[in-house]
């Protein structure tokens, strides 16, 4: 299989990602590693929909073998949602440090109550 | 088809994207603007709701594509009295914000109608993708909401639902990606009558993320670590919003996993048992945790993940009882829990002393307890007759000395309510949103077997994978 290092490189950047949100409390890492989640899903989807020696989706008698579209139109949206988050996560993120002085989480780590 | 239940998802669109450009007449005329889409969304839902109970479901496909090609919205019985709830409960409590409190009242409205559309979404949603579309949007507008509280510590509270929330997500992204790699399909009921086709390892996997996913914005535990702060510093009518419109909707979407998604999969009964060992364990230390806090709103905040730990129950006996009594709890919740929460932020302030707000937090007391004539007992009910056909008896010993637990600590909230000293008043509007909430929850109670009938009607093709 030739998606299978796709697989393993997106798994891996899911669980650095999962790995930062359970161990730091800035929230600035907090938003990285959420990024960094965020990047190993859509490349799951996009791997999920690829085909090897597959091209654009075209219909034409010379494109017989492609990849499947429907993966990268929802990876599009799946950006798009990803970027807004982080946008309003950095935006909380300067309330609560003019607010506080600080960037780290005030009510204990991200799991607890 | 009388009405089109895509209605109900683009009104609000249409209203949040348009309310700025009535911003210079003022926060009277913006509160105006949105009540009326709202109001609007009200009647909608109520017309589809009507025509489910006489002509049993309705469908509407989106951009003339069938399914399973395209994404179609499929109303059922379940979903019907779902949709009417939040949009009836979300147009009310509107009324309750002050356009003076909120400035700018117009990006408030966006957020607000966003969020009463994606609620909508995800409960007549028929497709998976499209369903974790409008989480994000309900999402992204809850965190924003939230942080608009009066509470400057609100912020963090934001911040830490945005991160666990975000988190969720990407766990449901990651079962869609799973399920869409197996059956090349986002279809709900595709997906249910096709799930048998997939690996085992891979079914598991899907379904452990969806779950965590959805569980987070519904409150589950151990992925409910941002509920305390979050309703207890937020401003008691943005939790009561939380309450009756993203919570109940992700709890509708639990089961839809539950009950259609999973529908023909062969571990489906082990699936359940989890989903019941969650219920179990959500409810028991909500209710606990609940009697050892001081402070009301996160007092409300811990019942209010013991009611989710109960729907979750209920969802998980995966019988037309358990069905029924997951409908009862749900109009239940959302009526009388966010009553209470309006009532909590005049609850220092003496607000329930020789009010009517204090007379509708001991209706809304009685009702979240499930005393008699309210929807609350209805659920408890049929809960509790659901598992004793199964013999389930410690879900029985579980609601039976929760129910003991939650009646004491509502009563010494109420003793508390009632003995302080009075410094203020109550808003009308906020008097009647409540009696509004209170209202529906004994009516329902009083009409159960309008619901009754118009639920286990429809729960016979629910059960058997329809909608």
């Amino acid at each position: 299989m030739e998606i299978t290092p796709f697989l393993i490189l997106s798994a891996g950047l899911i669980s650095i990602g999962l790995y930062g949100i359970m161990s730091k409390k800035n929230l600035l890492k907090l938003l990285i590693s959420l990024d960094i989640m965020d990047v190993g899903v859509n490349l799951l989807i996009v791997t999920v929909g690829y085909l090897p020696g597959g091209t654009a989706p075209i219909m034409d008698g010379d494109y017989g073998k492609y990849v499947d579209p429907l993966p990268q139109a929802l990876v599009l949206t799946a950006i798009v949602i990803g970027v807004s988050v982080l946008a309003l996560g950095m935006i909380l993120t300067i309330r609560h440090y003019r607010r506080t002085g600080s960037l780290e989480m005030d009510e204990g780590g991200v799991f607890g109550w | 088809m009388v009405v089109h239940p895509t209605l109900l998802i683009v009104l609000p669109l249409v209203g949040a994207f348009s309310v700025s450009l009535i911003r210079r007449y003022g926060g009277g005329a913006i509160k105006l603007y949105g009540s009326a889409y709202l109001f609007l969304n009200l009647i909608i839902s109520a017309v589809l709701f009507m025509e489910v109970r006489s002509g049993g479901e309705v469908t509407e496909r989106i951009a003339g594509y069938s399914p399973p090609v395209g994404i179609f919205l499929a109303v059922g019985a379940v979903n019907a009295v779902l949709v009417l709830l939040i949009n009836l409960f979300a147009a009310f409590n509107y009324l309750t914000f002050n356009p003076k409190d909120k400035e700018p009242f117009h990006r408030f409205t966006v957020l607000y109608l966003l969020g009463v559309a994606s609620s909508s979404g995800i409960v007549l949603t028929g497709d998976l993708f499209n369903m974790f579309v409008f989480f994000e949007i309900a999402a992204v507008s809850s965190y924003a909401l939230v942080a608009s509280s009066k509470d400057e510590r609100s912020v963090g509270s934001a911040i830490k639902y945005m991160i666990l929330g975000s988190v969720g997500s990407t766990f449901m992204l990651i079962s869609i990606a799973l399920i869409y790699s197996e059956l090349r399909t986002l279809n709900l009921y595709d997906i249910a009558h096709r799930i048998g086709e997939m690996g085992g390892a891979v079914r598991t996997a899907a379904f452990t993320f969806l779950i965590v996913g959805i569980g987070v914005e519904a409150e589950i535990f151990p992925f409910n670590g941002w509920v305390p702060g979050v309703y207890g510093r937020s401003d008691g009518n943005i939790s009561s919003f939380l309450v009756l419109g993203p919570s109940k909707a992700a709890i509708y979407a639990i089961l839809r996993v539950l009950i259609t998604l999973f529908y023909g999969s062969s571990s489906r009964a082990v699936m359940m048992d989890i989903a019941m060992v969650l219920g179990l364990i959500t409810l028991v230390v909500g209710e606990v945790a609940a009697l050892s806090e001081k402070d009301p709103k996160r007092m409300l905040a811990f019942s209010s993940i013991g009611q989710m730990g109960l729907i979750l129950i209920a969802i998980s006996l995966g019988s037309a009882a358990g069905i029924v009594a997951a409908v009862f709890l749900m109009v239940s919740h959302a009526s009388v829990k966010s009553a209470l929460f309006l009532s909590s932020d005049v609850y220092r302030q003496g607000g329930m002393r020789y009010t009517l707000t204090g007379a509708l937090s001991v209706g809304a007391v009685l009702g979240l307890v499930g005393m008699p004539p309210f929807a609350g007992f209805w659920g408890k009910w049929y809960l509790l007759s659901g598992a004793a056909d199964e013999g389930l008896w410690i879900v029985i010993a579980a609601v039976i000395f929760t129910t003991a637990v939650e009646a004491y600590y509502l009563a010494r909230f109420l003793s508390r309510g009632l003995s302080m000293k009075k410094r203020g008043g109550v808003k009308p509007t906020r008097v009647i949103t409540m009696t509004v909430m209170v209202g529906v929850s004994l009516l329902v109670g009083l009409f159960a077997s309008v619901i009754y009938e118009m639920v286990s009607a429809g729960v016979t093709t629910l059960l058997s994978g329809g909608i």
